[in-house]
């Protein structure tokens, strides 16, 4: 298997503080990996570093056979690096279509009928953009806009797909949406990063996971056989405090 | 009466639509970058007196300027040829062709004799760059400082750009030809046919820029980065070049209000600053974001100056600029209001 992302040694901080702490993993193309950790492990600062708009202290990443350091957010995107961010980050003045049509920004020399053409795959995928296609952004729910999230940074052609916690704040049943919608691209061949609090619904994805804790990876391996690991069950599945009797008994 | 009231409303109207475009820019700035930019007024300045240099035969000033940036760019971007030697070279050798032509333009311009209008186009496009050249200067390289330290070095530049201004022109001031000389009689009032060129220029200009950001994509661009800019950089919309090209817009639009204005007040190396907080005055109103409200602004910055010039010319621009009190107070209570 050919490595599309490779890091290592990846340290990243906030001026003293370090929020990842010399991590290195690998994904190949067409794989999806999950990063599962409690809040403020660093996931968010490992997705803003491979986007660029955060630097590293020290490590590389590697896209493609190609070291990313000098690189631009743009040029990331260009070379199909994408994110779906935790907060979304829309702009609340401009239409569903507009965002569309932004994430294809650096495609819009490629001519009418291809970004119709693309419009329609992100509208048949996710069908409720379709209806809302005129409304302002920042009138939407937060379950359309995070399928205006997801939706535009489809547009932009991903060769990764980075996905910050897509459930967090939403309804059971559009949680479900979004995660056929991931299915349905992963069935596609499209690698991906899914972060995630709620670990079940990561694992279920994956094919890989990494528990991330405190900026280090604790524990990583194949999604069916994480999701049997005693730490995560204890702290990421719900499971913690029946493993906490069990260890105490012992 | 009737014809003093009559006089004193186009006098205002045609000094608020001047102040329009300035106000414009403004906002145009502010929302894309976050700078409050003290210096907008200069490119009234630098659009002035490049008119008045174009319009008497004279090679301007501003093309020194403009290559002077260009060669700084260049130097700028040193660090580039080591790590890619290819695009840096792309790079240089863009800008150099780019100081080629804008001296080419400016010998044609000259040579040919252009009427008004013609010498206002190239006018406008030696001074539109030197907009994207100090957004390279001084707001590219620190992205992510606050507003005050914008604010100050908006200050700066103002003064450096006012001393380049009287190092090139010296302190004397020039006659500058309006588009159309005369005018005409509207019942009792004269009005000069250079109100008129006001009047179309700037809804031309503002017609343009609203056409620009609401039905092209580069346009929509510029207000996502105005809305987001973390959301823009993550769509691949490269922000600084999105700052660059607001603060080019904004240079443009100011300079044009400075070749209209001109005629009317003849052009000098000062004549900037005022006019840029009577822009910003009426920009305060629609809190440097609103457009729609700033025009307000500026229409009552226009018609105050006009009737105060009248009734008590001494203290125009007190009264003015005291203007800027009930405003900010005004929006106080209204931004108080929507924080409820
Ligand atoms: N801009 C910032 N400045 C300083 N520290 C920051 C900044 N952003 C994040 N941090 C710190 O870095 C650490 C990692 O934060 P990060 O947002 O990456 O966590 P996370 O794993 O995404 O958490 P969550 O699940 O809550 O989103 C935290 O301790 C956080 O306080
Ligand atoms: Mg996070």
């Amino acid at each position: 298997m050919t490595k599309l992302l490779e890091v290592a040694n990846l340290t990243v901080g906030y001026g003293e503080a370090i929020a990842i702490d010399d991590i290195s993993f690998s994904v190949a193309r067409g794989e999806f990996v999950t990063f599962i950790g409690p809040n403020g492990a660093g996931k968010t600062t490992l997705l803003n570093n491979l986007m660029g708009v955060l630097q590293q202290t020290s490590g590389t990443v590697t896209f493609a056979g190609e070291d990313l350091k000098m690189l631009k957010p743009e040029a990331r995107v260009a070379r199909g690096i994408v994110i779906v961010p935790e907060r979304r980050e829309l702009f609340p003045g401009l239409s569903v279509e507009d965002h569309l049509r932004l994430g294809a920004f650096l495609r819009r020399h490629q001519g009418r009928a291809k970004m119709a053409a693309a419009l329609e795959r992100i509208y048949a995928l996710l069908p409720k953009l379709k209806e809302r296609r005129k409304q302002l952004a920042g009138t939407l729910s937060g379950g359309e806009q995070q399928m205006v999230a997801v939706g535009r940074a489809l547009m932009a052609e991903p060769q990764l797909l980075m996905l910050d916690e897509p459930s967090t704040g939403l309804a059971p049943r559009i949680t479900e949406e979004i995660f056929e919608a991931i299915d349905r691209l992963k069935a596609a061949g499209m690698t991906g990063i899914l972060v995630e609090q709620n670990a079940n619904l990561a694992l279920s994805v994956a094919e890989r996971g990494f528990v991330l804790e405190v900026g280090n990876v604790v524990a990583s391996g194949e999604a069916e056989q994480l999701r049997q690991d005693p730490r995560v069950l204890a702290a990421y599945l719900g499971a913690g405090d029946r493993y906490r009797e069990a260890m105490t008994d012992t | 009466m009737t014809d003093t009231v009559l006089f004193l409303l186009v006098d205002g109207l045609t000094s608020g639509l001047v102040y329009a475009l300035l106000a414009l820019s403004l906002v145009l700035v502010f929302t894309v970058t976050r700078v409050v930019n003290i210096a907008q007024g200069e490119y009234v300045m630098l659009g002035a007196l490049t008119l008045a240099d174009l319009l008497q035969g004279r090679m301007p000033g501003t093309l020194y300027l403009l290559i002077g940036g260009l060669v700084l760019c260049v130097i700028l971007d040193a660090g580039r040829w080591r790590r890619d030697w290819r695009q840096a070279l792309l790079y240089a050798s863009g800008l150099v062709i780019a100081g080629v032509a804008a001296l080419a333009l400016t010998r044609g311009a000259l040579a040919l004799h252009l009427p008004v209008i013609g010498m206002m186009v190239v006018a406008l496009i030696l001074v539109a760059p030197l907009g994207a050249l100090i957004y390279r200067f001084t707001v590219h390289p620190i992205p992510n400082a606050t507003t005050i330290v914008f604010v100050i070095i908006s200050v700066g530049v103002s003064m450096s750009v006012q001393g380049l201004g009287l190092l090139i022109w010296g302190a004397n001031p020039y006659p500058v030809d309006p588009i159309a000389a005369g005018g005409v009689m509207m019942g009792p009032v004269f009005i000069p046919y250079q109100s008129f060129a006001i009047l179309i220029t700037a809804l031309l200009a503002m017609g343009g820029l609203y056409l620009f950001s609401e039905f092209t994509l580069v346009g929509k661009a510029l207000q996502a980065s105005a809305m987001n800019r973390l959301g823009a950089q993550f769509c691949g919309i490269p922000v600084n070049a999105a700052g660059a090209l607001a603060f080019l817009l904004a240079a443009a639009f100011s300079a044009v209000s400075g070749m209209l204005l001109a005629p009317l007040i003849t052009a000098n190396y000062e004549m900037g600053f005022m006019v840029g907080l009577k822009g910003f005055v009426g920009g305060a109103m629609g809190g440097l974001i609103d457009y729609p409200l700033s025009l307000v602004g500026v229409m009552i910055v226009g018609g105050l100056e006009s009737t105060s010039a009248y009734v008590a010319s001494a203290y125009r621009d007190v009264l003015v600029f005291s203007l800027l009190i009930p405003i900010l107070l005004w929006r106080n209570t209204r931004s108080r209001v929507e924080a409820r």
